[in-house]
């Protein structure tokens, strides 16, 4: 037999992360989806997604043995993931189409547009706020993207409460700076 | 910017945000000086933090728009125009599409949870026109593909008007001969696609339509692979889950391999006992994915003949066809893929010497396996894992494995510790769990031989790199600790040189660290050891939360090496954040124990008994909750609470502690061990403070100072403790020259190791001490107690039993010169520490009474005699 090349070679100890963040990540678009087609107007609310994500998966083998907050970080990295995708998408869709192609039915919707832009601009700055300060960044992306209240992310982060404030308002003043510049 | 900027940048934001608008530009003028830009960034954040942004917006508020439209049905595809919709699967939507220029009709199928980008846009149309060279009557045609503007990718292929296959054999076709014919078809279209080097990856039988006259047509060649390709990260991963349906997945796939040919073999396997047992093998109904991934990696599915035999619908058949029909069946979706068809070709011919009568070329074989082996195939499947199974396997034996491969937070051990505990019991004893390791597995044998296994595996750098850090655990505990130093340290460059090329140290790096930090402590050097440990827990923090099981296992091997040189303070700070940090994350009951443990052995050190009580039987209440009984780290407990009754005086409780915990450990670790060593020498102490009981002291200890030199060299505390125990016996027999060279070379050895910087030299010195006491040399003793004493009272709490018993030690001495005042000065200090503290029949009291009675009568003071007196009589009771 020939040798794998690096690259397909699997790395088992990633794997099990990855799994919990993939079934998150899942359930999440699952969901998301779910919501929409059912009620157009229905708003999507972080808790309730997660809630329920976490309903559905709290006992199947990978998160049994996790705590309802570590998944609700590991779901706010997922809810991360499922819009910027979304955000992704809705951007390619502005730089206009080829017309032998197809056509949808709706139009674009501007307000997607300017939202996606938004969001993706947002992620780059928290993949950098990640570099320069790693708790900070985890901070904002479990309370944004998570919804975790500030008691939950106390525990998370072993931090106080006020460092947890502290640190808020500064990772968002400066996100902010970042987003507007 | 970079992190140290950046948090210059904060503290200034922190600084002045608050300040009044006035005060602010001074402020910063001042604090930043020439450095513009960093004020200019300043007062934009401040700016910021007044006016309202995205990240105070409701989440759901920001992401609605996203989710609105993008689902609507496209009227046109090229040249198809979309007539209806036919059905939606994992994979995305079907519509049926006519092409108006040449009225035919197809199939479009729109990805639509997946996304191509621009750039990848071409080739992926181009991957999709290879596939369209797949020409063959049972594989559904592809016409073309390609992505919409918003990257959604499309692929139009020939419409097939027909149900699944296993719906067609419920209604059309009964025979087991009929559905046969059937499979072998599918086979046949397999092995044409193979054939041209494309893999299907994802059979199934929705994939698999039959219909109205039989015709059998395989759809979506390939897309799964073509998915795995796209740009979105997640994709990649979430590809192998979404579109694998669990029970059609090979083993080796769902533990992360890539596909192979054989993988389709599998996936054909279970598809034909679906036909032939008439149910699937493994239950998935009301099951998550991952509890049938579970089933899938777990025991043997049931044989096709035995299900058949309960269901009374099934078809007659006699014996020999269901013996048959079993050896197809489980052949093709054996979980190793050595035993498995090969090729769908070899499927497909046994599948026609059946039908034609003739006998088939597969065997059935008992589906155990000699060890070796199973090694070698193991080893090219999943790489390293296998040799992890074996590394591990002497601990598996006993059905409590602990794995000391331990990863970053999100990952539970739990399911992974289940499939290797029960690959390893089928390892052993050809899958009878009771039988339990033939003799010849020894651990060590077994752990050496995962070594050499390791070398070979220098290709897959991570997975050695892991390897090397269990084995090195493995032997730390075994006592070997210069190969568990060696190979520590390779796991070590390993992952430096890993994390080197993504440039960052990850935890990984932090667990090795730790490794040695335990190792190094244990090996008494204890600079290095504090030196790691810090490196370990600033490495784990950098990456983690604080309340990660790395960072919490870094933190509490600093405790312990703390512990371990004698800086009890700040062990138990250390200690007590480690376990508050577990508390609140909610921790394994096996990971609480562990920090408690070392907490309630610093306290001891310490001198807190009650405290280390507590938590000792914490600690041993949470290790029998997961470990039962009989478990070495329940011993280890059993000897701390044993110690603790030691110093209050209880001998008979300790030595029953003392005896349990050596019962534990015999058993498990055999008499020529370390571990085996340590409680044999405590066990020797109790035995001592009885006098009919010191030759056997004497004979116990001996044992244990011969292992204890094997393992850890002639200069080591753990050696020094068993000849201070010796000597110690040796003065209780009145040998005082022997008693005099025992403790020379105990203070020897802790002058070494420690300096004068450990209570342990104390103790050399005032056993020592005692020695010349016995001899009448009575100014060199007090000269060894005072030292002792200054040691003492530099590094213990002034409350410590130990301080306690040297000075009435002293007094004694002092006694012996006649200075009175000063004797009973000491001997009424030794003797205020320790009354709280112990039980008043011990040794040490009664000297002190005796000693203070003498001198206060010396110092014509009866009324103070007259209470000591007393007290002697109360006891005497």
């Amino acid at each position: 037999m020939s040798r794998r090349p690096p690259q397909d070679a699997p790395d088992p100890h990633r794997e099990a992360l990855d799994l919990q963040f993939s079934h998150a990540y899942e359930e999440l678009r699952r969901l998301a989806s779910a919501v929409k087609r059912s009620d157009p107007n229905a708003t999507l609310t972080p808790t309730t997604l997660v809630n329920e994500a976490w309903v559905k998966l709290a006992k199947s083998p990978q998160f049994v043995a996790t705590s309802k907050l570590h998944f609700k970080r590991i779901a706010a990295r997922a809810m991360r993931q499922v819009l910027i995708e979304a955000a992704r998408r809705r951007h390619a869709d502005k730089r206009g189409y080829d017309a032998v192609f197809v056509t949808f039915d709706d139009a674009i919707d501007v307000a997607a547009a300017s939202t996606s832009d938004d969001l993706l601009a947002l992620d780059r700055a928290l993949t950098e706020l990640a570099r320069l300060n790693p708790r900070q960044a985890a901070l904002v992306e479990s309370r944004f993207f998570g919804g975790l209240d500030v008691a939950e992310l106390t525990t998370l982060l072993g931090v106080s409460e006020a460092t947890v404030l502290r640190d808020w308002r500064a990772a968002r003043a400066w996100l902010a700076t970042e987003l507007g510049a | 910017m970079d992190p140290e900027r950046y948090e210059r940048v904060q503290r200034l934001f922190h600084d002045a945000v608050d300040l009044p608008e006035a005060e602010r530009g001074a402020f910063l003028a001042r604090a930043c000086g020439d450095d513009a830009e960093l004020a200019a960034q300043v007062s934009k954040m401040i700016d910021t933090d007044a006016r309202r942004q995205i990240l105070d917006r409701d989440l759901a508020e920001v992401a609605g728009p996203l989710f609105a439209g993008g689902r609507a049905t496209p009227d046109q595809v090229g040249p198809y125009k979309i007539t209806k919709l036919l059905g939606e699967g994992g994979m995305g939507v079907v519509y049926a599409a006519v092409r108006e220029d040449l009225g035919s009709v197809a199939a479009v199928k729109v990805l639509r949870d997946a996304w191509v980008s621009p750039e990848r846009r071409d080739r992926f149309a181009a991957e999709q026109r290879t596939l369209a060279q797949l020409n063959h009557p049972h594989i559904a045609r592809l016409y073309d593909a390609g992505a919409f503007p918003d990257g959604t990718p499309w692929i139009v292929m020939e419409y097939v008007d027909g149900v699944p296959l296993t719906e067609y054999c419920r209604t059309h076709a009964h025979s087991i001969v009929e559905r046969l014919r059937l499979f072998r078809d599918v086979c046949d279209a397999v092995q044409h696609a193979h054939r041209h080097l494309v893999l299907h990856r994802d059979l199934k039988p929705s994939n698999i339509l039959v219909t109205e006259d039989g015709q059998v047509k395989l759809l979506d060649f390939g897309i799964a692979k073509q998915l795995e390709n796209l740009d979105t990260p997640a994709a990649a991963t979430l590809t192998g889950l979404r579109l694998m349906t669990p029970v059609y997945a090979s083993p080796e796939r769902l533990r992360g391999a890539a596909a192979r040919i054989d993988a389709d073999v599998y996936s054909l396997g279970v598809i034909l006992y679906e036909l032939l047992a008439g149910q699937l093998p493994f239950e998935v109904a009301n099951r998550t994915p991952g509890e049938v991934e579970a089933a899938i990696l777990g025991p043997d599915p049931t044989r096709p003949s035995v299900v058949a035999r309960r269901d009374s619908s099934r078809p007659a058949a006699s014996n020999a066809t269901w013996a048959d029909i079993d050896v197809l069946c489980l052949t093709a979706m054996h979980r190793d893929p050595e035993r498995r068809y090969a090729t769908v070709d070899a499927l497909g011919r046994d599948i026609d010497r059946f039908l034609k009568g003739e006998p088939l070329e597969a065997r059935p074989d008992a589906f155990g396996y000699r060890f070796g082996k199973l090694l070698r195939r193991r080893r090219r499947e999943v790489a390293g894992a296998a040799v992890v199974f074996l590394v591990v396997a002497g601990l598996i034996a006993f059905y409590t494995v602990r794995l000391t491969v331990a990863r970053n937070d999100a990952l539970t051990n739990l399911t992974r510790a289940q499939r290797i505990q029960h690959f390893m019991l089928n390892l052993f004893a050809g899958g009878d769990p009771e039988a339990g390791p033939s003799a010849d597995l020894r651990v060590a044998t077994l752990v050496d031989r995962g070594a050499q296994e390791a070398r070979s595996l220098a290709s897959e750098p991570a997975v050695q790199a892991d390897l090397y850090q269990t084995l090195g655990s493995i032997y730390q505990k075994l006592g070997n600790f210069e190969r568990s130093d060696e190979l520590l340290r390779e796991a070590l460059a390993r992952r430096q040189a890993l994390n080197g090329l993504t440039g960052s140290a990850g935890p990984d790096v932090a667990e090795t660290l730790t490794s040695r930090a335990l190792l190094f402590s244990d090996k008494a050097q204890f600079d290095e050891a504090e030196r790691l440990a810090r490196e370990a827990l600033a490495t784990a923090r950098a990456q983690l939360p604080d309340a990660d099981p790395t960072v919490v296992r870094a933190l509490v091997a600093l405790g312990k090496v703390q512990s371990d040189r004698g800086k009890y303070d700040d062990a138990v700070a250390t200690l007590d954040e480690a376990v508050r940090l577990q508390t609140a994350a909610n921790a394994e009951p096996q990971e609480r124990a562990s920090s408690l443990y070392e907490l309630a052995s610093a306290h001891f050190y310490a001198g807190h008994y009650d405290q280390s009580e507590v938590q000792n039987q914490q600690a041993l209440a949470l290790y029998k909750q997961v470990y039962g009984d009989k478990h070495p780290l329940v011993s280890d407990c059993l000897i701390n609470l044993g110690a603790i009754q030691y110093e209050r005086g209880k001998y008979p409780d300790a030595e029953r502690y003392y005896r349990e915990g050596i019962a534990i450990t015999e058993a498990w670790f055999g008499r020529d061990h370390y571990q085996t060593a340590a409680n044999l020498t405590m066990l020797a102490r109790v035995l001592n403070r009885t006098p009919e009981r010191q030759v056997e002291a004497r004979a116990v200890l001996g044992e244990a100072l011969a292992i204890r030199e094997r393992v850890y060299g002639p200069d080591h505390p753990k050696v020094a403790s068993t000849v201070n125990e010796l000597g110690a016996v040796a003065l209780g027999a009145g040998r005082l020259d022997e008693a005099e060279q025992y403790f020379l070379r105990v203070v020897a050895i802790y002058r070494k190791v420690h300096g004068d910087a450990h209570y342990q030299t104390g103790i050399g010195l005032s056993n020592l001490a005692s020695t010349y006491m016995a001899q009448k040399k009575f100014a060199q003793a007090e000269r060894l107690f005072r030292e002792a004493l200054v040691i003492y009272t530099r590094t213990l709490p002034a409350t410590h039993t130990n301080i306690g018993i040297a000075r009435i030690k002293l007094g004694r001495t002092l006694l012996r010169q006649q200075r009175y005042t000063e004797a009973a000065a000491e001997s009424l200090g030794g003797y205020d520490i320790l009354k709280p503290q112990m039980d008043p029949g011990v040794s040490w009291l009664k000297s002190a009474r005796t000693d203070l009675i003498e001198a206060y009568e010396a110092l014509k003071q009866p009324d103070q005699a007259a209470r000591f007196k007393a007290e002697q009589t109360a006891i005497a009771k």
